[in-house]
């Protein structure tokens, strides 16, 4: 097997983002290192009533060049994730000069998207047809009721994939990933995947979710997810401090160009990093809670290290999962213990959601290139709102302020929902 | 290096039956499972068949009411299957540590059920009918089933199914298309060809058919709507097709390497031996284009070393849609234009409906109980043929053949195409 890998290694010659922190990478990255929170009082909609009330919002100025740059056709198409995914995407795209590669055919799209929710206007219109007992007048709803048929084409999980594929004149091998906050992590590790087994040479990777609506935002209500006891919304996402109390729901995208390296060579594009390592697994513990000691988060971390060739020993920094909720930050922290061992104590830990909140479906693809940004100006972003330590999370968790130091490798994590757990491992591009 | 993939095992649901013996039965006989739609009022609707599956009881799979309510038809499907994979390969018997079990599954599109919101909403709507959003944020929305968000998480039922069999290797889960199948098929194989897992289960399951997918994909224009009998009819490559007909169902195979079978002793016919996939859409008609399926197709051929002639039959996608299924039979007609007479073509559409995200696997398991017995069973209504038709569609009797090679197609309306290719283990 690390034969054949040797074979054909997977290189990122491009990425993008856009996050409530920034529009693009840079501006993400910048804010983060300044410790910056992304979070503040949803605007959205109207939020009284609900126990929680803030997020993390992209600016809607941020989306006003593609809404006015574009042709009509698609923008009817694009759900807010959607456009969130292309502005992402567009950065990556132009960063790897994705335009000038011939062979289309070799160049495809893996998404981590869950297609847009229905909206509060959409089920006003649904109901009007329906009489509770079983009853619907289809013709109703659909003729003299005219009932967009995009409205179901964006709520489709593949709607984003396929229209990226459209735009960027993706041709080869296309996947979309439903896996909730593994979601992007997927994407990017099975497009890593994509490459080395030789389907395809190029892969537009990433995950994008805008799920602050009413009916999104309701649903992680109501399962008690979000945290509800704050004093200011920037203070609310605090991974690892003992006060920690639910993940702050965010929007954002994040989109990473896959290549193998001699062809990314043979282009003489600038090679920001390599992708050494992917491994998943599944918690099959209980659909609402995570294992506690976090039996899966250790069987992905495992297995991204071996699909890597790399032993705990060469990992310089961990970029946690990392929510803020009670449970996940606990158990992330004593499965990392459980594969380092006594060095998990030396190894910075940091989880970008104290400044983003949690993107969902977008996380990892984000949290994998600030991982990178983080690898290549030799920087580590901090865990903000750190303030009360929390007896049984006692790893270094790069407190409040970034920290300039050199590293080479590392790797980042995401567990979703329901127990699918992935990591990636990435490192700095070396000869 | 040359180990290959072995099939040992598989569970499918279909609305033929509830196991793949009963629906290959069934469909040598002849029979088709698509009717008239009964589960819901459905006069509105222009096209008012389906072939809908009977839903496996939740209680004799051993899911929890807690959980059952939150999971719905396709959830249960997806479970029995797999729980059948599971037993038919020997796994229950022979256990393989959880950690080296991995599971690929392509899920079709989840809609929520009107009822779930509908008190929620109508508790809070205004005299005029529209929406009070101070009567939903101050308690209307708790009228909501606290777990109801967890029947909308695309991968809940697949996480369902890991919790229940203990599977705890890698797994990923695709959506939504018709061809997710398939790729979680393709990753299941490539897995296991890398040793990252020593047993997978991978398949898919369809969408419930429901009064929303009806809409979806009437609107989308791939419905036969034009049956006024009340009872629609899908023509694979017929040439008086009108649109194809949606169908429940699941279909999981249980894949290994044939090395490793061998030292549990479990048994098997078929093994996976291709894969290929290629993606471009017509604009127009929101198909996949000939050169797309031509593409698939080829690299399935060429990345397995073979030539057309190697291949016996093709389980076509054939969906009885006009557009699909022209662009199908181009592509057919010039991936295999030195053997088109010769190569035999199978499509389930026409008895099982369109299956979606489902249909990939359940072809697959079709297509072993082909190379075991050495039958092709009919197309339904494919009679007459469309003249553009140049290869040997099964129709009117079951054929008796003894193919080595089939290959499966799969397209989704969204331009993405991918060919399996399985082959008998001598």
């Amino acid at each position: 097997m690390s034969k054949e890998k040797l074979e054909r290694r997977v290189v990122i010659t491009g990425y993008g983002m856009i996050s409530p922190l920034g529009k693009n990478t840079g501006e993400t990255f910048a804010n983060a290192r300044n410790g910056a929170s992304g979070i503040d009082y949803l605007t959205a909609f109207d939020t009284r009533g609900l126990p929680c009330q803030i997020g993390g919002q992209v600016k809607n100025e941020w989306l006003k060049d593609l809404e006015d740059s574009t042709l009509d056709r698609f923008d009817k198409f694009s759900s807010r994730g959607l456009k969130l995914m292309r502005i992402a995407t567009m950065e990556a795209a132009r960063q790897a000069r994705l335009d000038e590669i011939q062979e289309r055919e070799r160049i495809g799209v893996s998404l981590g998207s869950h297609g847009a929710n229905p909206t509060v206007e959409d089920m006003m219109f649904v109901h009007r047809f329906y009489d509770g007992k079983g009853n619907w007048d289809m013709k109703g709803l659909l003729k003299e009721g005219g009932y967009p048929y995009l409205n179901f084409f964006r709520r489709k999980p593949d709607a984003a994939m396929f229209l990226l594929a459209l735009l960027f004149n993706c041709k080869g091998s296309n996947l979309s990933i439903v896996s909730a906050c593994a979601a992007g992590t997927q994407a990017v590790g099975e497009a890593g995947r994509t490459i080395r087994a030789g389907k395809s040479d190029v892969m537009i990777a990433g995950g994008c979710e805008a799920d602050l609506d009413l009916v999104g935002f309701v649903g992680f209500v109501l399962i008690r997810a979000l945290s509800e006891k704050y004093t200011t919304p920037q203070t609310a996402s605090r991974p690892f401090d003992r006060k920690r109390n639910g993940f702050v729901m965010s929007e954002g995208a994040g989109a990473v160009i896959l290549e193998e390296l001699e062809h990314a060579r043979s282009r003489g594009v600038p090679i920001l990093g390599e992708l050494r390592g992917y491994g998943d697994s599944a918690d099959a513990f209980r659909i609402t809670d995570t294992h506690p000691k976090g039996e899966g988060a250790i069987l992905a971390m495992r297995a991204a290290l071996d699909d890597a060739s790399l032993t705990p020993d060469d990992i310089e920094y961990i970029n946690a999962h990392g929510t803020s909720t009670q449970q996940n930050d606990l158990t992330e922290t004593r499965a990392i213990k459980q594969v380092f061992g006594e060095r998990a104590k030396q190894i910075p830990v940091s989880s970008n959601k104290s400044m983003l909140g949690h993107t969902i479906g977008a996380a990892g693809a984000i949290e994998c290139i600030l991982t990178l940004a983080g690898i290549n100006s030799s920087v580590i972003l901090p865990t903000i709102n750190h303030e009360f330590r929390d007896p049984r999370c006692d790893l270094d968790y790069v407190p409040n302020e970034a920290r300039e130091k050199e590293h080479a490798i590392a790797i980042s994590n995401s567990f979703g929902f329901g127990g699918q757990n992935a990591c990636l491992c990435v490192s700095r591009f070396e000869e | 290096m040359d180990d290959k993939v072995v099939i040992t095992g598989s569970g499918l649901v279909s609305s033929l039956g509830s196991s793949a013996s009963d629906t290959w039965e069934a469909l040598v006989s002849g029979k088709h499972g698509i009717n008239a739609l009964e589960d819901f009022d459905a006069r509105g609707f222009d096209c008012r068949a389906a072939a809908l599956a009977q839903s496996p009881d939740p209680s004799e799979l051993g899911i929890h009411p807690r959980d059952a309510r939150t999971m719905d038809k396709h959830s249960h499907m997806l479970m029995k299957c797999s729980q059948d994979a599971f037993k038919n390969s020997g796994l229950d018997k022979a256990p393989v540590p959880a950690e080296d079990i991995g599971f690929f599954a392509g899920m079709g599109m989840f809609d929520c059920n009107t009822e779930d919101l509908l008190t929620a909403v109508k508790k809070s709507l205004d005299p005029q009918g529209n929406m009070d959003y101070d009567a939903f944020f101050s308690g209307a929305y708790q009228e909501i089933y606290p777990l109801w968000p967890l029947s909308m998480l695309n991968n809940i039922s697949f996480c369902q199914v890991a919790i229940n069999l203990d599977i705890k290797g890698e797994n990923t889960v695709f959506s939504a298309h018709a061809d997710s199948g398939a790729q979680a098929i393709a990753e299941a194989v490539a897995t296991l060809i890398d040793k990252k897992a020593s047993t997978v289960l991978a398949g898919g399951v369809s969408e419930k058919v429901s009064p929303l997918s009806l809409a979806r994909a009437h609107l989308h224009g791939i419905l036969n709507t034009s049956d006024t009998d009340g009872l629609a009819v899908c023509r694979p490559f017929g040439a008086d097709r009108k649109g194809t007909v949606l169908g429940e169902g699941c279909g999981i195979l249980s894949l290994e390497l044939r090395s490793s079978a061998d030292r549990r002793a479990a048994a098997y016919s078929a093994m996976i031996t291709g894969y290929g996939s290629s993606c471009e859409i017509e604009e127009a008609s929101y198909t996949p284009t000939s050169k797309a399926m031509s593409g698939s197709m080829s690299s399935a051929i060429a990345g397995t070393g073979l030539k057309p002639t190697d291949i016996d039959v093709i389980i076509a996608n054939g969906d009885g849609t006009i557009n699909s299924d022209k662009n199908e039979t181009d592509a057919i007609n010039a991936v295999f234009s030195e053997c088109v007479d010769k190569i035999i073509i199978f499509s389930s559409k026409g008895a099982l409906g369109h299956l979606l995200a489902g249909a990939p696997a359940v072809d697959v398991i079709l297509g072993i109980y082909m190379l075991e017995h050495g039958i092709i069973p009919a197309t339904l209504n494919c009679v007459p043929l469309d003249k553009e038709v140049k290869f040997n569609v099964v129709s009117k009797e079951p054929l008796k053949a003894h193919p080595k090679r089939i290959m499966i197609n799969s397209f989704s309306y969204e331009g993405q195409c991918s060919s399996l290719i399985i082959e008998a283990v001598e």
